[in-house]
């Protein structure tokens, strides 16, 4: 697969958001004080208020701003035809960055519904749609039915449909509302992950089931929602139930049969972890023998989770994935002294054997439920004079963190949201440092601590556009009051004693879009959100960038300045991902799914939250698509919905 | 022995007892056991000899009858399959409730159903909805069997008596239904409804106006109404 990508096309633009004549800048000299003093933190523990406007209102660069011009790129690979979005993040570097410029700064005010899709799902929908030459791919949450559309048909009708009919038992099993992230496309095979544990491939011509494997065991807690990663003939997956106590794990499939090639869990023996001797971790409080389970009370690593449930990328060029893992079980950190290694952190492994290259763990004995899995962009930069092959991570801890993605080495971490629970990451040992007060104690209630657990910012993908050499990203502005409940093992029962109350964090909004500058460390702009802001981002050259709102607002907003250039409100909540496409008619597409659900319903209780209901939106310039019109348009469609359904038997 | 099987004219003692709203009259009177249709023998259990207040050890219901229990019932069986009330022996006790709320921590219900019982992975167990029945002992059958849809059987992990104390706490928290009313719990009925005469003459007695009477169904927001990750039917 290196090979294969080798030729695809690297772009590496300047990084023009720090072009001084770029106009956003003038605007830094009218920044809105009652903005900046809305953000002020009530603790100490966070002393950088970060610039923040209300929705619509671009803003500049905070005081101070001003690195010299930089360059931050990333590689395409694979790039398949520009119009095409095969994969959830579209590329292996996972920018989920467009080429489309169809729909740009000057017309995408004129976006209007071309057509529309409900599934009958009732659960969050967290997945970005596929598209493959004139098919488009959903896949919904529990029972994870899947839908082919016709593209080049009038309505875009039902070219097949497939019922996997996963286990009901997984439903009660499931943490955090029975999603499922996407499927991916490869190689004429739709690839997904059902919630009972099970990974299949489907016809992407017909339909048909090619093959289906078991991976684990649905009744001991151990639930799949990840989209699976494709890199050549390897398809990865990985388990969900960091709160049921699951050992966690990545797999890799062979993508023609569906045979489990290898295995590495998050805990456990380095044989176990598949750690060798080509792991180098930078950090030298990660190097030892077997720290999966010595840094664990005895017995406790099988059970310790670092469950692998988001996203994968990958380096052509390294040839290593690399992935984050879950919370450590249970989620009272009293019970579990120690590391807890490999929990809340990021591997980088060799994608052929699965061999660990190195390791980092961003939250060392995780007591406030931070898992490491939200996505890494691997994007390069010159950083400090000095050209690197980096990776951008916003953990749910709050920090987004610079790596080199070689070495695992720190480059940077600043906090890009809310937090009082550490002062900042020391970059000589890569240790955060605590503050002791924040630290939770066993059935003691603790009040304020912020980010809560799901964290600044949760499994919501970022985007990363080339053009302006900044990172987009739906984050949280939370704080939780905490009580932690001791918890026995009790297979297929939550394991982890958490009682929470979350709240907004000073500021009183839920929610923020921001625009990161990677380099600098710190924010271009941002939009404060009333209600969380938990869907993907998408980028596009058009330099235009979309995201989405639990209460389901969905935005255009110009890459460069932040400004919202169209709002829409759709059905229901938005917890999907963007993505566009070209249609069979040379017409850019912009399509998500509302459908809200999964951690989304901490703030059910909000006036205004909506309710329930997964739909597919598609959007283009003026509403125009062969999809509707004046003329008397048919539906033509090769298949009904996936479950036939006469009455009200339609449910989970 | 339901209004169904009263309506086909099949013995109706059911319909000779008291009306069930006056559930005081329940909770002191003992009731007879109905002689099982099905099945073959007759199912008297202790618990229908006693009050609340009873030792909870001499009060506990025979696991066999509650076994007997079908879930048809749920949706009103052409004959009527219950054996007879079986109440909660710890019932509306401090210290059992006390005891049950602290189980339901500690033995991870609060980590699925939530701290305050409002739902999460799991369904809220707090408003009048209930999928496996609202009654007590319908309560303590999902505990004790679990439930298809990821909720694990306690038994035997947990002793009946646990089981029975969990269940009292869930009892205060307004969502269940008396024990004795089944025809409300089965046809959605509430403390304090307004009964069309109509209904009035085609129920059996006790169908209706008999739960406790805190149910959460209406709310302002929507998302409110069914905070549980679910969402489901």
């Amino acid at each position: 697969m290196p090979n294969a990508v080798g030729l695809a096309a690297k772009l590496s633009i300047f990084f023009m958001t720090h072009q001084p004549n770029f106009p956003f800048l003038a605007w830094g000299l009218t920044v809105v004080a009652s903005a900046m003093a809305v953000h002020q933190l009530a603790r100490a523990a966070n002393p950088e208020p970060h610039p923040v406007r209300a929705a619509g209102v671009p803003i500049a660069a905070p005081t101070g701003f001003a690195p010299g011009p930089g360059e931050v790129a990333a590689n395409l690979a694979p790039n398949t035809p520009p119009g095409e979005w095969t994969s959830q993040a579209r590329d292996y570097a996972n920018t989920r960055y467009s080429p489309l410029s169809a729909i740009d700064t000057s017309n995408v005010s004129r976006l209007r519904l071309a057509w529309s899709f409900a599934d009958g799902s009732q659960n969050g929908h967290e997945a970005a749609p596929l598209v493959a030459g004139d098919t488009m791919y959903l896949v919904t949450p529990f029972p994870n039915l899947s839908y082919a559309l016709d593209l080049a048909s009038p309505g875009a009708p039902i070219k097949w449909s497939y019922a996997p009919n996963p286990a009901p038992t997984a439903i009660g099993k499931a943490c955090c509302d029975t999603v499922n992230r996407g499927s991916a496309y490869v190689d004429g095979k739709l690839i997904y992950n059902l919630l009972d544990d099970h990974t299949v491939a489907v016809d992407a011509k017909t339909g048909k089931e090619l093959w289906r494997t078991k991976m684990g065991d649905v009744t001991h807690g151990e639930t799949m929602t990840m989209a699976p990663f494709v890199v050549g003939n390897l398809v990865y997956v990985g388990n969900s139930g960091g709160e049921l106590g699951v050992g966690g794990w990545i797999a890799a499939l062979d993508v023609q049969t569906g045979k489990e090639v290898w295995r590495a869990y998050s805990t456990g023996t380095d044989a176990q972890v598949k750690i060798g001797k080509d792991f180098h971790p930078f950090y030298s409080w990660m190097v030892g023998k077997d720290l999966g389970v010595k840094t664990w009370p005895a017995g406790m690593a099988k059970t310790g989770a670092g469950a692998v449930w988001a996203w994968i990328s990958y380096d052509p060029e390294l040839d290593l994935i690399y992935y984050g893992t879950s919370n450590p079980g249970p989620r009272v950190p009293a019970q579990r002294p120690g590391l807890n290694l490999w929990t809340s952190a990021i591997f980088a492994r060799d994608a052929k054997t699965g061999m660990a290259r190195w390791a980092y763990q961003f939250t060392p004995h995780d007591q406030w439920d931070y898992d490491g899995v939200n996505e890494n962009i691997l994007i390069d930069v010159t950083f400090d004079g000095k050209p690197r092959k980096a990776l951008i991570h916003f953990d749910r801890n709050a920090f987004a963190y610079l790596m080199d993605r070689t070495t695992g080495e720190v480059l940077q971490a600043s906090p890009f949201a809310y937090e009082n629970w550490s002062s900042g990451i020391d970059l000589k040992t890569g240790m955060p440092k605590l503050i002791p007060e924040m630290e939770p104690k066993p059935n003691v209630k603790l009040s304020g601590v912020c980010p809560p657990d799901i964290g600044g910012k949760d499994w919501q993908p970022s985007a990363f556009s080339p053009r302006t050499g900044l990172v987009y990203a739906g984050i949280f502005n939370i704080c939780m009051d905490v009580t932690d409940h001791p918890q026995s093992y009790i297979p297929g029962a939550p394991y982890d004693g958490m009682e929470m109350k979350r709240f907004a964090a000073p500021g009183g909004n839920w929610g923020e879009f921001m625009a990161w500058d990677p380099v600098a460390g710190r924010k271009a702009w941002s939009i404060k959100e009333k209600f969380m802001t938990m869907s993907g981002a998408l980028a596009t050259a058009g330099d235009v960038v979309f995201y989405g709102t639990v209460d389901g607002w969905f935005r255009a907003v110009n890459a460069r300045n932040g400004k919202v250039l169209w709002s829409t409100k759709l059905g229901s909540g938005i917890v999907g991902q963007p993505m566009t496409y070209l249609g069979p008619d040379k017409r850019q597409y912009v399509a998500v799914y509302s459908g809200v659900g999964g951690a989304a319903m901490v703030s059910s209780s909000m006036p205004g939250f909506p309710p329930r209901g997964g739909t597919l939106y598609v959007f283009s310039i003026d509403g125009d698509s062969p999809h509707g019109g004046p003329s008397m348009l048919e539906t033509v469609g090769a298949a009904p919905a996936a479950r036939e359904d006469k009455g009200m038997g339609g449910k989970p | 022995m339901t209004a169904s099987a009263g309506r086909t004219g099949l013995p109706r003692p059911w319909r000779d007892r008291p009306a069930v709203i006056g559930l005081a009259a329940m909770a002191l009177g003992a009731l007879h056991g109905c002689s099982r249709s099905q099945g073959g023998s007759t199912v008297r259990p202790d618990a229908t000899d006693t009050t609340p207040q009873a030792a909870a050890s001499a009060a506990m219901p025979a696991e066999v009858a509650i076994d007997s229990l079908p879930l048809g019932d749920l949706a009103g069986a052409a004959h009527d399959t219950r054996a007879q009330v079986i109440r909660n022996p710890f019932e509306g006790q401090p210290e059992a409730i006390a005891e049950g709320k602290s189980l339901f921590i500690r033995m991870n219900c609060a980590g699925c159903h939530g701290y305050e019982a409002k739902g999460g992975m799991g369904p809220n167990l707090t408003d009048s909805y209930w999928r496996y029945g609202g009654l007590p002992v319908s309560v303590y059958r999902s505990i004790h069997d679990g439930r298809p849809q990821g909720m694990p059987a306690w038994n035997p992990a947990l002793p009946p008596a646990d089981i029975w104390k969990i269940v009292a706490w869930l009892q205060t928290l307004g969502g269940t239904y008396p024990s004795g009313a089944e025809q409300a719990s089965m046809q959605g009925d509430r403390a304090g409804d307004k009964v069309a005469p109509e209904a009035a003459a085609t129920l059996a007695p006790g169908a209706s106006g008999v739960p406790n009477g805190k149910s959460t169904g209406a709310v302002a927001s929507p998302g409110e109404a069914r905070p549980d990750a679910g969402g489901k039917p």
